[in-house]
């Protein structure tokens, strides 16, 4: 799970302590499992430990800790590449795609961009399991079908979200 | 994938009555290439395909053949060009119900003058080709779906078309019969050395193209290269 990306994407607005982060964390996923703090900050820690994020003002005394971050160039430039890659297809890869979706739209970033590659991704992923070479396992094809069948479910998801962020698109023109 | 384009749309529109299909489109196949066609149901792209195969003249934009413009042939020389540079495949065959598939086959080239026996030979290469030689005499209500679109796809072929334009190739097969026509169609398409644009709705048949189109509202909405 792609959380120190979608903690990149949450401070790509402005500065903000780890509370604003999984607060922004559970509305942009309400039907999600909610971010715990501990995560936050254990990776909100590994972004400053890698340059991804800066401390930009420190509070402490009688309340709470008020830490707040500031994604830095770097950090910016890590999340613009991983929005724009496309998720290697496999198993469990939909949720991901989800997330970068709901990032690139939060972030003002191109959205039907990365939908149009993530579908040539799925159907290159496609054809290379439909050109490989049969083999004596008799469950080798059943599991090639079910990859299938599961790609092709997310290339008519990606579809809906394609069309859906153009109408969007018309309608905000 | 280098050479002259064999198709070429240049800022193609076509409206039906009220129904704008097509608003601008531009594309072209190089030789040998595989482009697959994509969008929601209404989009243009069968139109898209009818303009190319010259079933249909745009409003407006340039459709070209092995670099001649088809608007500006007279009827009889496209009518010729079209016979012998484009094979279409649609997605029922579309065969004469009465003809055996030797003589569905040889037709194109009976149309375009050949010798009756001269024409034979080629259409049996082609039922060869396609995999159903032994049904060369069956009428094609004797035969399957996935039998039918073969020998049409064999009638595409036979006259050595620089293009073949394939709607929905495998839309009335269930997913097998559908794979293994797709199969044939690729060889058939790469044994030739024709460029292939197939109008789909399928993803795996997509899948097989090394360009994919994607229409939405009569506009391609983005174009990437599955290679």
């Amino acid at each position: 799970m792609a959380t120190a990306e979608l903690v990149l994407g949450l401070l790509s607005s402005g500065p903000a302590h780890g509370y604003d982060v999984k607060r922004g964390h559970d509305a942009w996923f309400p039907d999600s499992r909610p971010l715990a703090f501990g995560q936050v900050y254990t990776t909100l820690g590994r972004l400053e430990r890698d340059g991804l994020v800066e401390v930009v003002d420190k509070t402490s005394g009688g309340g709470p800790d008020r830490t707040v971050y500031a994604l830095t160039s770097k950090g910016r430039d890590h999340l613009a590449d991983w929005l724009t890659d496309p998720v290697p297809p496999a198993w469990g890869s939909a949720d991901e795609v989800l997330r970068k979706l709901v990032a690139a739209i939060r972030t003002g970033g191109d959205a039907a961009g990365f939908l149009a590659r993530q579908r040539a991704s799925h159907l290159r992923r496609i054809r290379e399991l439909r050109e490989t070479p049969a083999d004596d396992d008799p469950t080798s094809p059943l599991v090639r079908e079910y990859i299938v069948a599961h790609l092709d479910a997310d290339l008519r998801w990606l579809d809906s979200a394609l069309d859906r962020i153009s109408e969007q698109r018309g309608a905000h023109q | 994938m280098s050479g002259q384009p064999v198709l070429e749309l240049e800022s193609v529109e076509y409206s039906y009555r009220r129904n704008t299909a097509l608003r601008g489109v531009s594309l072209e196949l190089k030789p040998g290439e595989v482009v697959a066609v994509t969008g929601a149901s209404g989009c243009g792209k069968s139109t898209l395909l009818h303009c190319a195969a010259g079933i249909l003249a745009p409003d407006a934009g340039v459709v070209r053949v092995d670099g001649q413009d088809l608007s500006a042939l007279p009827e009889e020389r496209r009518a010729a060009l079209r016979r012998t540079k484009v094979g279409i495949v649609l997605q029922f065959g579309q065969l004469v119900p009465d003809l055996p598939l030797i003589d569905n086959v040889a037709l194109p080239l009976l149309l375009d003058g050949h010798e009756r026996g001269e024409a034979h030979v080629a259409a049996r290469h082609w039922l060869e080709q396609v995999g159903i030689a032994d049904d060369a005499d069956a009428v094609p209500s004797e035969l399957s779906g996935g039998q039918t679109q073969r020998a049409a796809l064999a009638r595409a072929l036979v006259t050595g078309p620089s293009v073949v334009l394939a709607d929905e190739p495998t839309g009335s097969l269930d997913s097998r019969a559908g794979q293994e026509l797709l199969d044939v169609l690729l060889q058939a398409a790469r044994y030739r050395g024709a460029a292939l644009l197939m109008v789909t709705h399928d993803n795996v048949v997509a899948s097989s193209a090394d360009r994919e189109i994607r229409l939405r509202d009569g506009l391609i909405q983005h174009e990437v290269s599955l290679r």
